[in-house]
Formats: structure tokens, C-alpha cells, sequence
């Protein structure tokens, strides 16, 4: 078995376990009041992915409604199991000046989106990172 | 490396960065500008990962400093997206890693803490 870190040595047979998307699922709203890169996520189970809808924040150059994309990855929590109470996922978005790799991780019931925003043009805008705070909106 | 970022100043990531946690995946991370931008070489008590080319960006849209990196491994066996930011001095970093072996192992998220040796 190859790993790349101790903790990785277990002998898990396959297949691997369904990670639990549904726990990333759902309406996602900032925590923050201020103006920001992203306003919300909208979080749906499309079967082992996830679609993502992305609504902007009003800050720099985010569109209003990013759309609709499939995750490329969800991820577990843990490498023992599927479950995703501290689960995550990537999702990638072309935006019209910018691909933006978005990540998405739960945390003490929070997602926590960060974003990486590489522009294709030199502009006014630098590549940016960004790390925002989400609550489940019930 | 684009062109824009050749324009972000890396000396608040450029460095090499242990682990604050000894039992944790990822002992060291040696981050080196070059003339083609920014490489990692991360490496964990079992292996040497090798060094990889990473993106550069910055925590404001206007800002000329480099505050964060992103990074992909592939291994063969698994594949780690290495993503990571300098808050307060501390190299916080994320890995996503994803195994492409037919193992049991699922895919997991984990968040390790570095400092500046």
C-alpha cells in the first residue's frame, strides 16, 4: 500500500465508502453583513456530487449568480469513512475574467468557502485568495 | 506563472515551514521563488513529495503581496490539492486528498498548522 503520510497506512478493503454529501447540502448565507466576494451558496445533492449555485457578494468583480456547477470532488472527513460532518468539497468556476477554484469545508456546523481567483488577463485586479464564512439558512 | 502573478511580492511565503504538530501528515514545507514563480516541496516522515509549482494570490484585489498558495500533487496512487495561507505568521494549510488506488481509504479534508523554522 502506497501513502504519503503515516496515518495513511490502513487497510481499508474497497470499494470506498459513500462520502454523505447531504450533510454539505442546502442554503448557505453569509455570516458577515458587510459586502463581500460571495453573498450565498445554494448546495443541492445531484446523486455521489454535489451542484453548487454561487450568488455574489458585490465585492471586486463577482457576478451577481455565478451558476450552476457539478463538483469535481467531495471529501470526507476522515480517511476511515464517508462521513462528512467535517466534510468538504471542490467546485470550479469560469467566471468571465477569472477561473475561480472554489473549496468548500464544514466546520462546527459553518461552511467555510475559499475561494482562489486566477485572472487570464493583467488588469486591475490581483489574484486573489479569499476564506468566508457561511450559516445554513433555515 | 501569468503575468499577474509575476506582480505579487512572495517574501511572506517564501520560507521553510515545520509542522506545529509532530504527529501530523506533513512534516515540512519548503516554499522557493524562482525565475518561473513559486515552488513547494513538501515532505511527511514516510515520503518525499517532491516539488511542485504553485499559484500565487493575494488577500486583496489591489494588493501587491502574496498571502496565500495553491498546489497540486499527483502521485499516481492519490492525488493532494495543497492550499494554503499566511494568517498571523502561521502557514495555515488545507489539503484535499484523493485516492485513485481502489483502496477502502475515502477521500479526506485536513488542515495542518506550520510555522517559520
Amino acid at each position: 500500500m502506497e501513502i504519503l503520510r503515516e496515518f495513511e497506512r490502513i487497510d481499508l478493503p474497497g470499494p470506498r465508502p459513500r462520502v454523505g454529501v447531504e450533510l454539505m447540502a442546502g442554503r448557505w448565507t453569509k455570516t458577515n453583513d458587510k459586502t463581500q466576494w460571495i453573498g450565498g451558496l445554494d448546495v443541492r445533492v445531484d446523486g455521489d456530487d454535489l451542484l453548487v449555485r454561487v450568488a455574489g457578494g458585490g465585492a471586486g468583480p463577482s457576478p451577481a449568480d455565478w451558476g450552476i456547477v457539478r463538483t469535481t470532488t467531495v471529501y470526507a472527513g476522515w480517511l476511515t469513512s464517508g462521513d462528512a460532518t467535517a466534510g468538504a468539497f471542490v467546485a470550479k468556476y469560469a467566471l468571465p475574467d477569472a477561473d475561480v477554484e472554489l473549496q468548500a469545508n464544514l466546520n462546527l456546523g459553518l461552511l467555510v468557502v475559499a475561494t482562489y481567483v486566477r485572472f487570464r488577463e493583467p488588469g486591475p485586479y490581483a489574484n486573489r485568495f479569499t476564506r468566508e464564512f457561511f450559516r445554513r439558512d433555515v | 506563472m501569468s503575468v499577474v502573478e509575476a506582480a505579487l511580492d512572495l517574501s511572506v511565503i517564501v520560507g521553510d515551514w515545520r509542522n506545529t504538530n509532530p504527529a501530523a501528515g506533513i512534516d515540512r514545507i519548503v516554499c522557493e521563488a524562482g525565475d518561473d514563480g513559486l515552488t513547494i516541496h513538501c515532505s511527511s516522515g514516510v515520503r518525499d513529495w517532491g516539488k511542485v509549482a504553485a499559484g500565487v494570490f493575494a488577500f486583496e484585489f489591489d494588493s501587491g503581496q502574496a498571502g496565500a498558495f495553491s498546489a497540486v500533487y499527483d502521485l499516481g496512487f492519490e492525488e493532494v490539492r495543497v492550499q494554503a495561507n499566511v494568517k498571523q505568521g502561521v502557514l495555515v494549510v488545507v489539503t484535499l486528498n484523493a485516492f485513485k488506488d481502489g483502496s477502502g481509504r475515502s477521500n479526506y479534508f485536513n488542515r495542518e498548522f506550520f510555522y517559520r523554522s
